[in-house]
């Protein structure tokens, strides 16, 4: 594979606890069960099933489940916090399992820092000594680390509370504590576990525009664990959808939505605002008549929440272009189908001929959807990574879990 | 839905605690633990049975007489404790060590001189409490209690106290803290740390002075080491509990920069565990202090020897003049120490520890000059006027008080009316049926490893050939254990309900458990006599203050919402304690009664000095009579009857008891 651009490339990982858990995974007719069925016949509890999957250098990769799925375990596989069972697990090219100690440690210190849940600040630490604690670790002298935990306490805006301690400050400021001690060892990789559950939906997100933000300034290569669908649509280049320890989908936050590899998948997406996630080009058509002279023109990667504005706004059909060259236009018709998740064949477009173009929305589930957005659509929130990430995944197309490398 | 928690994924190797033996415990319990009322029956038909049989006494072909043999290997050890490479090489060291460390410690406090100790010491508390406003309540009290002890005018014994406290304390806490340590980082050491630390608990202190004796000899090394394994576990205990106790996530984060066990140990872990580490500090030095008169009796000096000397001669206002100056000792340390728990690890700014240096070393080149003695015209003599008082009580109630008695005829009704009938009941039914009562009420209470270790304590005991003495000593236990839990669970109920009573109890409290067993005994000897019931008043004034303690928590933690339900369906005051509080507080009482068993214990068996007879007397005079033989095999008895009572009393699945000192 491509070892240079992927930063972690995991095959075949499983992670089972419990008695003999190192059999599990090489049983042929152990692995056919079902994760429950396992746990009755051995006692064993599987967290983490046949996972494969690479982090692309400088994308946000995004493990989304529910609790119980395995996403916490998979994370702290990454960096054997949790010791995998099976499997291969590469960083960088360099095979992570066959690590000793040190080494380990050096990967630890150097190249994948974690936040986590919890924070896990140090109680009798001020805010100033919790950040340098990992340059502490690495043997960084006193003076030198203080000065450097000062700059990224600066960068993640708590510049004024270096002296306080951690029961001093708010959920949010704490969590900020535990991303400037991430960043204070300048990592290659940022490693996030479920970091903004325990905080308050607003402080949630300040603290994910934060996130989008040092991505976008530093391009770092960031791991996000999140069972929040919104957060993992707003934040991911690419989402990997865990269940019962297995990966039933990876692509980007499209493809998840308009194209659900099951119905557990189309179960979980059916809320999801898809206007805030599909863009324009999926309802485009050819330009008619005067249509390529008119209306507001649109990058081909604007989402169709900015179409429909665009189009409400003008009355007209919205342009879309791309370096100047006009690739088509959206109407009012063609948002709508998208809006309401319609299949290309149950959409009645004005004009026939237009809408059996090849830009029809494939893998649009048949039956009807509620139009209406759900409640937790945040319709202000800017979408960072668009600038930075280029819509060419390819379909990856279902079951991504057996062949979820995307060349 | 996985077991698997993605927030908290369960890492290898780590299991919840007690995780392990729960199945274990549970299984036996279910197998072999019988119902209520079938014991009780059983009880019911074979005591009346046994009782007629009659025959009593432990049969002589079950005895081991072990007297001879311990006296010669007595003798050998006095003969060869000059010679042999084992006291030679290794024996010898410690004990000269423990003498030189101890002397030297002395030195220096005597050549620092009043001044000079005053102000170190409150220097020191004031930079435990921070150096600022707030270490100034401490640094107060420190200044104070000692003064104190210098107006009492017992310098010269609160220094020699002092020294040997320092000395046991640091050695406490540095063994406490290594095995603290073992506990806290490795299963294994803590699956042996555990059993051995319950059972040293529940030992009563004069139990292991002999074999210390028989290889010390009267002396320093003697007193210190039995102060060092008294005082200990509490560190031991608390060490384990702050390390185990750590967060798991701060853990994990420190893991997930790759720190190394050392560094995880040293940045995390240790620095976590502070509170616990200073609270384990706290009560070794509390315990070390409740043990100053016992090491008295094997040879340690200062104030603890002004309060055995006291008892002797019954001079009560020596005795609680020396046990004022101990009580003054160990608020000033309680308060220390507790200040620098409360403080949370805030460093001291560098402009208050310079100034806390310049006083301490000012101090000292001035207490230096000025000399160790205490000034004798600053001392106020409260042993006079207090004797006063006392005799004028003992005047007065002792005898030929019109109606009532006077103290002198209750104790000898009491003795002759309870004691007596109990001690020859016991001493009635045969041995058998007492291990059978025994094995029942253990199994009723707590579990069958319980019964099983109660049965074999006290087959010891008749092993031994110390049935009839233990009997006797029992006979004591159980009237004070009953008279305790009478008055505790009186007082526990209406302080529990009453806010004030508790808050006027909680000072008087603090002040009597504070102040050594032995205080208790010289007014109750004099208003009662010498004997039995001056040892059975005296122990059960001591334990009262943890029973009450223990009962008011237990009550004062029945949940509200369950008492709210109760007063709204219109239960009575009666029926809510009845029905609601008693059940619900049932475990802490049981743990009330435990403890009452266990402190009763301890101070009946010091009884033995002032007439209580028996074991305790019996360890006395192998100390003070040489007959270490006798001595040693009552001490083994009281050990015996201490965990054969424990485990009687100890529920089942009962966690580790805080000890009585707090």
């Amino acid at each position: 594979m491509d070892g240079h651009d992927s930063v972690f490339s995991v095959r075949g990982l499983w992670k089972v606890f419990g008695p003999k858990a190192a059999r599990v995974p090489g049983d042929p007719r152990l692995t056919a069960l079902t994760t429950a069925e396992i746990r009755e016949r051995t006692g064993c509890t599987v967290a983490v099933r046949d996972v494969s999957f690479d982090v692309r250098r400088g994308e946000v990769f995004v493990v989304m489940g529910l609790s119980g799925s395995g996403k916490s375990t998979l994370v702290r596989c990454l960096t054997r916090l949790i010791e995998p069972t099976a499997g291969e697990l590469a960083m960088d090219g360099e095979d992570v399992l066959a690590m000793d100690p040190a080494r380990l440690r050096e990967l630890r210190r150097h190249r994948a820092a974690m936040v986590f849940q919890h924070f896990g600040l140090l109680p009798h630490r001020t805010v100033l000594d919790n950040v340098a604690y990992g340059l502490e670790i690495q043997g960084v002298a006193k003076g030198e680390r203080r000065a450097r935990a000062r700059e990224v306490i600066a960068k993640v805006g708590l510049a004024g509370l270096e002296d306080r301690r951690p029961n001093q400050l708010s959920g949010g400021q704490q969590q900020r504590v535990g991303l400037a001690r991430a960043l204070a060892a300048d990592p290659e990789v940022l490693l996030f576990d479920e970091p903004f559950s325990a905080l308050d939906p607003l402080i949630r997100r300040d603290m994910q525009e934060e996130v989008a933000r040092l991505h976008q300034e530093e391009g770092r290569t960031m791991v996000f664990i999140t069972h929040d669908l919104a957060e993992a649509l707003k934040l991911g280049d690419r989402i990997a959808l865990m269940r019962d320890g297995a990966i039933v989908q990876l692509g980007t936050p499209e493809e998840i939505v308009t194209r659900p590899a099951d119905d557990y998948v189309r179960d979980f997406v059916r809320d999801v605002p898809r206007e805030q996630i599909v863009p324009v080009s999926r309802a485009m058509r050819p330009a008619i008549g005067d249509e390529a002279d008119r209306g507001t023109v649109l990058a081909p990667d604007a989402t169709v929440a900015e179409g429909v504005a665009a189009v409400a706004r003008d009355g007209v059909p919205a342009r879309i272009e791309a370096d100047g060259v006009l690739l088509g236009v959206v109407d009012h018709t063609r948002l709508l189908a998208v809006v309401a998740g319609l299949a290309p064949d149950e959409a009645n477009y004005a004009d026939p001929d237009a809408g059996t173009g090849a830009l029809a929305i494939p893998g649009m589930r048949e039956d009807g959807v509620d139009t209406d957005a759900g409640p937790g659509a945040d319709a202000d929130a800017p979408k960072g990574k668009a600038a930075t990430t280029p819509m060419d995944a390819p379909a990856t197309g279902q079951g991504t879990d057996t062949d979820p490398v995307t060349a | 839905m996985s077991t698997v928690t993605t927030s908290r994924p369960i890492v290898d190797g780590e299991r919840p605690p007690g995780h392990t033996d729960a199945p274990g415990r549970r299984r036996t319990r279910r197998l072999v633990r019988p119902s209520t009322p079938m014991v009780l029956l059983a009880l019911a038909l074979l005591l009346p049975t046994a009782a007629l049989l009659g025959g009593g006494g432990w049969p002589q072909a079950l005895r081991v007489d072990l007297v001879p043999a311990l006296d010669s290997f007595a003798d050998w050890v006095v003969d060869n404790r000059e010679t042999h490479p084992v006291f030679l090489y290794f024996l010898l060291h410690l004990s000269n060590a423990a003498t030189d460390s101890v002397a030297w410690v002395h030195d220096l406090l005597t050549a620092a001189g009043w001044a000079g100790v005053l102000t170190a010491a409150t220097a020191l508390a004031w930079y435990a409490g921070g150096a600022g406003r707030r270490g100034a309540g401490p640094a107060l009290i420190a200044l104070g209690s000692l003064a104190g002890c210098g107006f009492l005018g017992l310098w010269e014994q609160a220094t020699e106290t002092l020294a040997l406290m320092l000395v046991s304390v640091v050695v406490a806490v540095v063994l406490g803290l290594l095995l603290g340590l073992a506990g806290g980082l490795s299963d294994t050491a803590q699956r042996i740390l555990r059993p051995v630390l319950d059972t040293m608990q529940v030992l009563p202190s004069f139990a292991y002075l002999l074999p210390l004796v028989l290889i010390f000899g009267i002396g320093t090394p003697s007193a210190l080491i039995t102060t060092v394994i008294y005082a200990m576990p509490p560190m031991v205990r608390m060490t384990t509990l702050g390390l185990r106790g750590a967060d798991p996530a701060v853990l994990e984060a420190s893991r997930s920069l790759g720190s190394t066990s050392w560094q995880r140990l040293w940045t995390a872990r240790l620095p976590m565990a502070r509170p616990q580490l200073l609270l384990g500090l706290n009560q070794t030095i509390m315990m070390a202090l409740s043990m100053v008169v016992i090491a008295s009796v094997v040879g340690a000096g200062g104030l603890g020897e002004s309060v055995y000397q006291a008892l002797k001669t019954r001079d009560f206002g020596q005795g609680l003049t020396a046990g004022l100056a101990i009580v003054l000792i160990a608020v000033w340390l309680d308060r220390t120490t507790a200040a620098a728990g409360a403080r949370g690890g805030v460093p001291v700014g560098r402009r208050g520890t310079g100034l806390v240096l310049v006083a301490a070393g000012g101090g000292l080149l001035a207490g230096s000059s000025a000399g160790g003695e205490w000034p004798e015209a600053v001392t106020v003599d409260i042993a006079a006027p207090l004797n006063t008082v006392v005799d004028w009580l003992v005047g007065n109630l002792y005898q030929d008080v019109p109606v009532l008695g006077g103290t002198s005829v209750w104790a000898g009704n009491f003795t002759s009316w309870v004691l007596n009938p109990l001690n020859n009941g016991l001493q009635a039914l045969p041995w058998w049926s007492l291990l059978l009562l025994a094995a029942a009420v253990a199994l009723l209470v707590g579990t069958w490893r319980g019964a099983s270790t109660a049965v074999l304590a006290l087959s010891c005991i008749g092993v031994l050939g110390i049935w009839d003495k233990a009997l006797y000593t029992l006979s004591q236990v159980l009237v004070a254990v009953a008279l305790t839990l009478l008055l505790g669970f009186a007082i526990g109920i209406l302080a529990a309900r009453v806010r004030t009573v508790e808050r006027l109890l909680r000072p008087v409290f603090d002040a009597m458990q504070t102040l050594p067993q032995f205080i208790y005994l010289i007014p109750v000897v004099q208003l009662f006599n010498a004997g039995r019931v001056a040892a059975i008043t005296a122990a059960a004034v001591y334990a009262l203050p943890a029973v009450v303690r223990v009962t008011t928590q237990g009550l004062k933690q029945v949940s509200p919402a369950a008492l709210e339900v109760s007063r709204s369906l219109g239960a009575t005051t009666w029926q809510q304690i009845r029905d609601v509080q008693w059940p619900l507080a049932r475990p802490a009482l049981l743990v009330a009664a435990n403890q009452g068993v266990v402190l009763v214990l301890a101070v009946v068996v010091i009884g033995g000095l002032v007439g209580g007879g028996a074991l305790g007397f019996d360890v006395v005079k192998g100390l003070t009579a040489g007959e270490l033989g006798t001595g040693l095999i009552a001490g083994a008895g009281i050990v015996c009857l201490g965990l054969a009572l424990d485990k009687l009393t100890q529920p089942a699945g009962r966690p580790a008891l805080t000890h009585h000192s707090h």
